[in-house]
């Protein structure tokens, strides 16, 4: 039952918040409630909850994309950043060329860790972590020195030439959900993809061209996470900032894991982690306890899940 | 130019010394068979945890000791989760590393208005662990794992498990040797290096770490010529900045990092890791 195994996780995670919460003399109910109020208990909250709860749907549908093909891409954070940034480049052509431009340089950006590992055997679970330390400070460099707004008031870019609807995100996160599912599922080339991620040696033998289903899944698992960056930009927050991935990318691993690795479920593990990602940040303006409890959260669900995985193994 | 550069190497020995200390315990820990990202989370945790047991007991070495204890407490969530439960090494290191950047900055904020992170933090007068770190640390495990029959044991779990008995065992104490490395570190990091705790301090050290015990081909000359080499590209970067010529702050701090991707580059595509890596 992945379903029921996901619901006990994610109750584990907000259960231990609540403890390590009152370990520092907070009450545990009155954080449950801030957590829940902040999150969903209001049409406000809801909105805000739905409006993050899009960039981790596309993290996440990232990360299905790539582990499922046995790929380990860590380095959605990056491939957010350098989306949103060629977006904000691109958005003079109008919203639709900005979010072709960010899929483009997520795949691109996520690609260089593929060539690395085709060319030179380096192992993509590290090279698209240092990838990301290097978007992170691409970005730094961009709003502080060539993109900075034309006032200079503020280390942050102007607004963007094109905007998407607040709301467009919501239905733009959900087609590329069906997508993936329908690519995963219904293709022949999701087919071999799941095979390479299986068993990538039995797959070969299978005639599947495991180098090349890598670097595919690759490419479009970085093309899914620029996207996230690029609708970031464009329906929420209109310009760049150092601080503008704030860990979207890292989440998206949290949210595709919660989801067993399907596309589908990844609808409902997205939208858990951006109210848990909402909620924590009412906690810390209401109750001064740090947002990065919400990592946390990942962090338990992600390891409860786990020893699920174990015990389902040993059975 | 070149006086700048060679004006920072010393800054630039101290500065890697963490680094270095993560690499020979990621080097340890792998030469048993496990991959542990975690180690990134390893050294925040201990960074942290050193802090805290420096300020209430106003010593050094307490200081060091408590990050040693902070690293040994997730070396055991790491293990038994690894270990014990035999669970995927990648995901539990991630999951690790969220555990220790979410858990951090949540205490960090709780003690704040304690000013425990913000008085000033015991530090030490004479820099012992730069020595040991450079010299005594790599001599030892030199010659534990290639002239003990622990060490040997130790590398039979990484390249065959099949023939050593209670793999579980060695993979263990590889594991502890870890954290007591890494703990230094971060205690390093935070006492020495720095002045106290700062959120992700860490900055990725331990992703380097993971990158040079690659580059180094898993031996511990290679560790030390990895680091010592990274260190210089530091230092040059250190010196950049100190002449202000007009290569932007921003690049500047994206540089190690791109060197790390070109130190993986280089040579990944010759080495041979630990037969049973990862499994």
């Amino acid at each position: 039952m992945p379903a029921l195994r996901g619901v006990l996780a994610a109750l584990a995670a907000i259960l231990l918040l609540a403890l390590s919460g009152a370990a520092f003399g907070h009450s545990p109910r009155e954080l449950l409630s801030i957590l829940f109020s902040g999150s969903v208990g209001s049409a406000f909250a809801f909105q805000n909850t739905l409006l993050k709860s899009v960039p981790l749907l596309l993290t996440g549908l990232s990360v299905v994309l790539a582990f499922r093909a046995g790929v380990w891409n860590i380095g959605g954070e990056g491939q957010f950043i350098v989306g949103a940034l060629a977006a904000l480049l691109a958005s003079r052509y109008g919203a639709v060329a900005a979010l072709l431009a960010a899929m483009l340089a997520g795949a691109a950006w996520s690609s260089l860790a593929s060539l690395m590992r085709l060319w030179r055997n380096a192992p993509e679970v590290l090279t698209t972590i240092l990838l990301n330390f290097i978007a992170i400070h691409l970005l730094g460099w961009c709003v502080n020195g060539p993109l900075r707004e034309q006032a200079a008031m503020y280390p942050q870019t102007d607004l963007a030439a094109a905007s998407l609807p607040r709301y467009a995100g919501v239905v733009i996160a959900v087609v590329a959900g069906v997508v993936a599912w329908w690519l995963l599922y219904r293709t022949k080339e999701g087919l071999r993809l799941r095979a390479t991620g299986f068993n990538s040696s039995a797959a070969e033998w299978a005639g599947v061209n495991v180098r090349a289903q890598l670097a595919r899944a690759m490419a479009i698992s970085g093309a899914a996470a620029g996207l996230a960056g690029g609708i970031e930009l464009l329906g929420v927050t209109h310009r760049l900032f150092e601080r503008f991935a704030s860990g979207y990318g890292y989440s998206g691993i949290a949210v595709a894991l919660l989801a067993q690795l399907h596309p589908l479920a990844t609808l409902a593990s997205s939208f858990f982690f951006g109210a848990l990602v909402t909620g924590a940040g009412e906690l810390q303006r209401t109750a001064n306890i740090s947002s990065a409890v919400a990592v946390f959260g990942q962090a338990v669900v992600i390891l409860v899940l786990l020893g699920f995985e174990h015990a389902r193994r040993a059975r | 130019m070149l006086d700048a550069l060679v004006d920072v190497i010393p800054l630039a020995i101290v500065a890697a010394t963490p680094l270095l200390l993560a690499v020979q315990g990621e080097l340890v820990v792998q030469r048993s068979g496990i991959i542990n990202l975690g180690i990134e989370g390893m050294m925040l945790v201990a960074a942290m945890t050193a802090v805290l047991a420096a300020q209430t007991t106003k010593s050094v070495l307490l200081g060091f000791a408590g990050g040693i204890g902070g690293a040994l407490l997730i070396a055991l969530l790491f293990g038994v989760f690894v270990i014990a439960l035999k669970t995927d090494q990648i995901v539990t290191g991630t999951a690790i590393n969220f555990l220790a950047i979410g858990a951090t900055s949540f205490v960090y904020r709780e003690l704040q208005q304690g000013a425990i992170f913000v008085q000033a933090v015991p530090r030490p007068r004479v820099d012992y662990v730069l020595p040991l770190a450079w010299i005594a640390f790599p001599i030892i495990l030199a010659l534990f794992l290639w002239n003990t029959s622990l060490g040997l044991r130790l590398r039979a779990s990484g390249e065959n498990p099949e023939a050593v008995a209670p793999v579980a065992r060695y993979r263990a104490i590889a594991l502890m040797i870890e954290a007591l490395l890494a703990g230094i570190g971060g205690a390093y990091l935070a006492l020495v290096l720095s002045s106290g705790f700062a959120e992700n301090m860490t900055a990725g050290r331990g992703f380097i770490a993971l990158a040079i015990v690659i580059f180094g081909r898993w031996k511990l000359k290679g560790a030390l010529l990895g680091t010592a080499i990274f260190g210089l590209a530091a230092a040059l970067q250190y010196a950049l900045q100190a002449s202000a010529r007009g290569v932007p702050y921003h690049l500047l701090l994206a540089f190690p990092y791109l060197v790390t991707l070109l130190i993986l580059c280089g040579v990944a595509g010759k080495v041979r890791a630990p037969e049973s890596l990862g499994r």
